[in-house]
């Protein structure tokens, strides 16, 4: 046990700075943003270095990375944006170490951009660069959208033009994904003594609630609730000697598409495809060997274009999964079994849940949600676990697998 | 009535295209090496990675990309419920975001993906001049 010896595993190849650093306008009459310092700065490492900016596999910054990554229009398959203070680039580097001992990339970026004296102040105190406006929130703060829903609708239309799908069509994903929550009486949609909007729903009742961003109904929308939820990761000889059973990560993958909703090339697909992609290979299954599927449902559009993404439906097909019943509790290919986003639990940041939920359905040893109830758990001894972060932007895929496989 | 809506803040690198929106002409950033056109603005070059940028005059026409119609709005938005959300298809290439005019919110099933659109300007402050989008053809792609 202990450490693996990353000693020598990987090198610092290269290093440069932005062209003006230091007091910008009193040179050149020009205030510099933050992200024109990275942008520079990346720009001269890889002139330096002669490594063409789209070989970038790997993206670490203090808060920057999807940033970065849209505006130079690459999709990185490793993000690490950890941000805890002046020595998050020591930190950075030795993550990047890790990722190209474990074989993940072979080439890492490490940036920094902050206009601390250019954009001094504004509130914030103390350098930093504050009062700056990224491009993509320059050019589309005018427009009235307000929170997700007013911008997952854009992919929704996108879908029913591309592929000829209805809200109907969605909204099955919604009345099954609450048929699961009816099984788990920690759901906030369990049932009337919850809330008085729990219980069973019809698809009628979804095409009837109030529009929120059409073609989004209260119904197609997750919910907005409390959650705190952990999860312990540990090598396979600690593992080994513990009370719980383990639930093997057999595969992972990351990826991204955009940042901004405005830079997604296709509204009706994620970057879901890539990161489950790697994360099948490195399991050595494929989505033909999926027992059950814990699929991000902030909206039903969500989890429809999510389930196509993973291979568990052909594109355009996703909803099938839901409408024909093979999602629903004793289905073939159960999804989202404690309710999901949409009638369990989503305090913002969903993707705990899928874990926690997950490990339950695999691990067997559940005392509560769904695994708690005696007949209702599933036998599923695979599966895929994808969460989407931001706006349909970012994804995350595993592969998990019960240890009685 | 004085503009009641969010005014964008307006970047470093992107005045030739505020500057533009006063004078009625909506500026692209291009690049002078692959030619492509972007949007968003960059300090780079998201196709080529090359820095060597410029700024040309867009025709100001395109097609409709994907829409939503917002009933939940807040500030001044809220007095405009329900309005249409869009992605515009630039004919340079790449896609901008509006508030889209000339079609009926209440029925968004008439509003036809690939529909023929043009800009328009309204002036928000002494600064700000901001773009929307108007479809000027219904037809389909």
């Amino acid at each position: 046990m202990g450490a693996a010896n990353l000693s020598n595993a990987a090198a610092i190849v290269g290093a440069a700075e932005s062209d003006v650093i230091g007091y910008p306008e009193d040179l050149t009459g020009h205030k510099v943003t933050s992200l024109q310092h990275h942008i520079q700065a990346i720009k001269n490492v890889t002139v330096q270095t002669g490594i063409p900016i789209s070989e970038i596999q790997g993206i670490f910054s203090a808060g920057w990375s999807g940033e970065l990554a849209e505006h130079l229009g690459i999709k990185p398959r490793y993000l690490d944006t950890t941000s805890v203070g002046g020595c998050s680039f020591q930190i950075h580097v030795h993550h990047a170490l890790a990722a190209i001992h474990a074989g993940i990339i072979d080439i890492a970026l490490v940036s920094h951009g902050e206009a601390g004296w250019s954009y001094r102040g504004g509130g914030g105190g103390g350098g930093g660069g504050r009062g700056q406006i990224s491009p993509g929130a320059e050019m589309t703060a005018a427009y009235g959208t307000f929170g997700a829903p007013s911008q997952y609708a854009h992919a929704m239309v996108r879908h029913f033009h591309q592929f000829g799908t209805s809200q109907e069509d969605f909204a099955h994903i919604s009345v099954v994904t609450r048929d699961w929550a009816q099984l788990n009486p920690r759901a906030v949609m369990y049932g009337k003594t919850q809330s008085p909007f729990g219980g069973p729903i019809t698809v009628q009742d979804v095409l009837d609630a109030r529009i929120i961003a059409w073609p989004l109904t209260l119904y197609h929308c997750c919910l907005v609730s409390d959650h705190g939820g952990a999860v312990i990761v540990a090598r396979p000889e600690v593992a080994r000697g513990l009370r719980t059973n383990p639930v093997w990560v057999s595969g992972a993958g990351e990826s991204m598409g955009h940042q901004n909703i405005l830079e997604m090339e296709d509204f009706t697909a994620t970057s879901a495809s890539r990161s489950s992609a790697t994360a099948y290979k490195m399991a050595g299954l494929g989505p033909q060997d999926m027992e059950m599927a814990m699929i991000y449902d902030s909206f039903t559009i969500t989890a429809g274009i999510t389930a196509e993404m993973l291979g568990l439906a052909p594109r355009g097909k996703g909803y099938t999964l839901w409408k024909d019943g093979h999602a629903a509790p004793g289905g073939r290919l159960p999804i989202n079994t404690n309710g999901g986003g949409l009638s369990f639990n989503h305090s913002g940041m969903y993707g705990m849940q899928l874990l926690v939920e997950a490990y339950r359905q695999l691990s067997r040893t559940a005392e509560d949600s769904v695994n708690g109830i005696e007949g209702k758990q599933t036998q599923a001894t695979t599966c895929v676990v994808n969460g989407t972060g931001g706006t349909l932007s970012t994804t995350g895929t595993l592969v998990l697998t019960s240890d009685d496989r | 009535m004085a503009y009641n809506k969010p005014i964008p803040p307006q970047g470093q690198h992107t005045k030739p295209f505020w500057e533009g929106t006063k004078a009625g002409k909506l500026m692209l950033p291009r690049c002078r090496d692959c030619n492509r056109v972007h949007w968003y603005p960059r300090q780079i070059c998201p196709f080529c990675h090359s820095t060597n940028l410029e700024w040309i005059e867009g025709s100001g026409k395109g097609r409709l990309h994907t829409f939503a119609v917002q009933h939940r709005a807040f500030g001044g938005w809220a007095e405009e419920v329900p309005y249409v959300t869009a992605y515009v298809d630039l004919d340079e290439g790449d896609r901008m975001m509006t508030v889209l005019r000339g079609v009926d919110p209440t029925k968004p099933e008439e509003i036809n993906i690939g529909a023929r659109v043009e800009v328009e300007f309204e002036q928000a402050n002494d600064d700000t001049f901001i773009p929307f989008w108007r479809v000027v053809q219904e037809s389909g792609e």
